[in-house]
This record gives structure tokens, sequence and C-alpha cells, in this order.
């Protein structure tokens, strides 16, 4: 049997992965399942990628959000 | 300015289970203290890979490659952020099209057929086209990842 993979969205705004139908964080609802690449943080406080992005948070986020 | 002591490292994965994996690394960093990772970056111009930001000897990547499905070995040898960074600010789609550009439509109803680019939205990433064969002039607007360019219009003035 074909199981499909859930569809994730992303926030437009922080551009943060989420399940659901809106943003936790940021509350919006203004989400995007039209999203590409990823980045798991799991240290914010320590990880180079999150200072390039700006990112204080852990979690997942998409590269980029149409 | 002081280079930061996190390197980052390449882990082949199974192709397409490039997110699955970076979502394994996590919980499986998680739930132990010895490995450390920072983050996980998944490209997605860089298919079969995930990259890995962490402190760690090279063995220790080698050690949590063993702990996660889909991940295959570690690419020998490990580079500094500069060097991947440019993969954090994905380039616009439309980047590389000009006005006068000739194009295949690789998605959609129009699969395969060639067409010329007359307008371009940069901040939707869309594109304007009109067919190259057909009679009339139908302007369809695309999105800018479905077109492939054929060849680079001449004069771009």
């Amino acid at each position: 049997m074909v199981v499909r993979k859930k569809v994730l969205k992303v926030c437009r705004e922080c551009h943060r992965v989420v399940e659901g139908e809106a943003c936790v964080i940021c509350g919006t609802s203004n989400l995007s399942d039209d999203w590409a690449g990823y980045v798991v943080i799991i240290d914010p406080e320590h990880s180079e990628i999150a200072k390039k992005m700006n990112i204080t948070m852990a979690g997942r986020y998409a590269l980029k959000v149409r | 300015m002081v280079e930061s002591a996190n390197r980052i490292y390449a882990i082949k994965t199974t192709a397409k289970q490039e997110r699955t994996v970076a979502d394994n690394i996590e919980k499986v960093i998680r739930e132990q203290k010895d490995i450390h990772v920072m983050a996980v970056m998944v490209p997605e111009e860089l298919k079969g890979y995930v990259l890995v930001e962490s402190p760690d000897s090279i063995a220790r990547i080698e050690q949590l490659v063993e702990l996660i499905p889909h991940a295959r070995a570690v690419v020998q040898g490990s580079t500094a952020l500069s060097e991947v960074e440019h993969f954090l600010v994905p380039k616009p789609v439309v980047s590389g099209i000009t006005e006068g550009t000739i194009v295949e439509i690789i998605a959609g109803p129009f699969k395969g057929e060639k067409a010329v680019v007359k307008r371009i939205d940069s901040g939707k990433e869309e594109i304007t086209v009109e067919l190259y064969e057909s009679m009339v002039p139908i302007p369809i607007t695309v999105r800018g990842d479905s077109v492939r360019v054929v060849e680079r219009s001449e004069d771009a003035s």
C-alpha cells in the first residue's frame, strides 16, 4: 500500500515548518505548501547556520518559501 | 575574525530521504549526549546529501551515521560554513532569464513546447511566455522553475 507523506506547511513569516493550520510562534495562518530547502536547528545558541539565518529558536525551517 | 569551532560535514543519504534523515538526526541527538550537532541543513540543490554542523570530530559523525536509517556514509573531510552558506540564501529561479530568452517548458500542459520569454515577474517568480510554434501569440504565465533555458537572448540591451 502506498502511504502518502503528509504535506507539511511553512509559515510565510518565520519560515518555520508547521503541522496544523496556524504557526505556533507567529500565530498567523499565512502558510505555504510550496517551499524548498530544509534546515533543522538543534542548538541555536552555538550554531553558525542559525546565526546566519537570524534564528533564535530551535526547530525545523525552510530555506525558501514561495 | 575568530574562526568558529564548528565544522560542516556531508552525510550521504538514500535518494529522496534527505528530510527523513535530517529529522532522524535531530531525534537521535536529543536522545543522547555524546554527539553534538548544532544544525542539519538540507539544500534543495544538493540531492542525496545532508550537511551537518558539528564541533565534533569526523569519528563522532561516523558514529552518528550508524544510528540513523537511510544515512549511508560520511564524506571524508570537513569544510567551513563559508563554503556552504550560499545554500542558505537561495537565488531566485528566474535569475538568468531575460526577456527574449528561448525556454522549454518542462512541466504542465505545455510540457515539451518551446517558448519565448515576454515578461518576468521576479517577485512572484513567474514568467510570461509565448509559445514558439503557435500561430497566434497567446501569453502563458508559468512558474519560473517549470522552464529550462534553451538559448539566451543575444542582445540583452
